[in-house]
């Protein structure tokens, strides 16, 4: 009975997981040098920080219209912090690219990679495949190509160009492939990000009026298509659960892959 | 390929882009390489090329500096130059960009 209720009581923190790959600004006017915060954390409700190992891989895919790909590698950035959530700190990483990287026109998709995260209370390990995409100056770039990443969520919008009230569109693969009815789980990022003080704000934008509204837990549709509405300014995290199978595993344990990508929405004002 | 194919396919329609042109926007940016030279990169909001447009780069009495044109892959670089000057990106007009040349950074 006790095993039980703890058990519920794990599964509903444990629902909760998202890998920030965080810059405050989505959509830059001008080339600009891209501050990032990589936070293992409960965004909507700034929970439990999870310690991040070193990451195994983080870079930027960049385009200027349909010029060629470039890939920058970004493990050179990495700066160990310890970054506080309301209750809790946990091993985090800093990035300040210099303005070289990101001084082209174009599509910027960060990706990141962290190391599996071993969570206890379901005795498994996580790793969630995180992109984040920038844009400068307005000029496309191949933001609705996919990376080849194993398991990733391709936009059919662009990730950083959505109007509050919009809806943004994405369809789930692993290997390349759309994943039919995959689950979801979408938090907002409610606690505002203060990279150079390494915290979370302690206020939060919105209040869940109950605890269904924290994480909303989703599916993809038949073709792995998932479309969610934008009600509030700010950033967005879609996370596809457990794309790798379940036979996956990591040290022996299952390893929950999973797909994460962030989309901003932007107020209609003046 | 496939993209390949699409782009001959609409090749014919690029001539007409420009009379659509309202429906994007004109867009250039420079940096300054770290030989002393300038690259401007163009384009359009909707990802169209800006092959062949005209870059002008003027003095501040108005005195042409580089008369150039961007390259196939919508860039053009020239040397920095010594005097106060200002670079136009002339994509046709209502798609003049104008960038100061104390604003352009390395």
């Amino acid at each position: 009975m006790i095993a039980a209720l703890l058990g519920g009581f794990a599964s509903g923190a444990a629902d909760a997981h998202f890998q920030l790959l965080y810059t405050p600004e989505a959509a830059l006017k001008e080339a600009a040098a891209i501050p990032l915060a990589l936070v293992f954390s409960h965004p909507f409700e700034s929970g439990f920080t999870m310690n991040m190992g070193k990451p195994e891989a983080f870079y930027v895919v960049s385009q200027r219209g349909d010029a060629q790909r470039k890939t920058t590698d970004l493990m050179q950035y990495l700066e160990p912090i310890q970054w506080a959530g309301k209750d809790s700190k946990g091993a985090a990483y800093l990035a300040h690219p210099p303005r070289s990287v990101t001084r082209s026109l174009g599509d910027y998709t960060y990706v990141l990679r962290p190391s599996p995260y071993y969570e206890g209370n379901e005795d498994k390990y996580i790793q969630q495949i995180t992109k984040t995409m920038v844009n400068v100056g307005g000029l496309p770039g191949g933001w609705d190509e996919p990376l080849g990443l194993p398991v990733e969520i391709v936009p059919l919008d662009k990730p950083y160009a959505n109007w509050v009230g919009g809806v943004f569109r994405a369809v789930v693969t692993a290997h390349g492939k759309p994943v039919p009815h995959a689950e979801i789980e979408i938090e907002y990022l409610n606690h505002e990000p203060q990279i150079e003080a390494h915290e979370f704000a302690a206020e939060g934008r919105v209040t869940a009026p109950q605890d269904a509204f924290t994480t909303l837990s989703i599916r993809a549709d038949a073709n792995g298509q998932v479309i969610i509405g934008l009600p509030k300014a700010g950033w967005w995290g879609i996370c596809a659960l457990d794309l790798g199978g379940e036979k996956l595993k990591y040290q022996g344990k299952h390893l929950s892959l999973d797909a994460v990508l962030w989309i901003k929405a932007t107020d209609m004002t003046r | 390929m496939k993209s390949q194919t699409l782009a001959l396919l609409l090749a014919p329609l690029a001539l007409a882009a420009a009379a659509v042109a309202d429906a994007h926007n004109a867009i250039c940016s420079c940096f300054e390489n770290d030989n002393g030279t300038i690259t401007c990169e163009g384009g359009f909001s909707d990802g169209g090329k800006a092959a062949g447009v005209p870059l002008r780069v003027f003095d501040q009495a108005g005195k042409v500096l580089v008369d150039g044109a961007m390259g196939k892959d919508s860039t053009f670089t020239f040397a920095k130059p010594k005097v106060a000057f200002r670079v136009e990106f002339n994509a046709g007009e209502g798609h003049i960009v104008t960038i100061d040349g104390r604003d352009i950074e390395k």
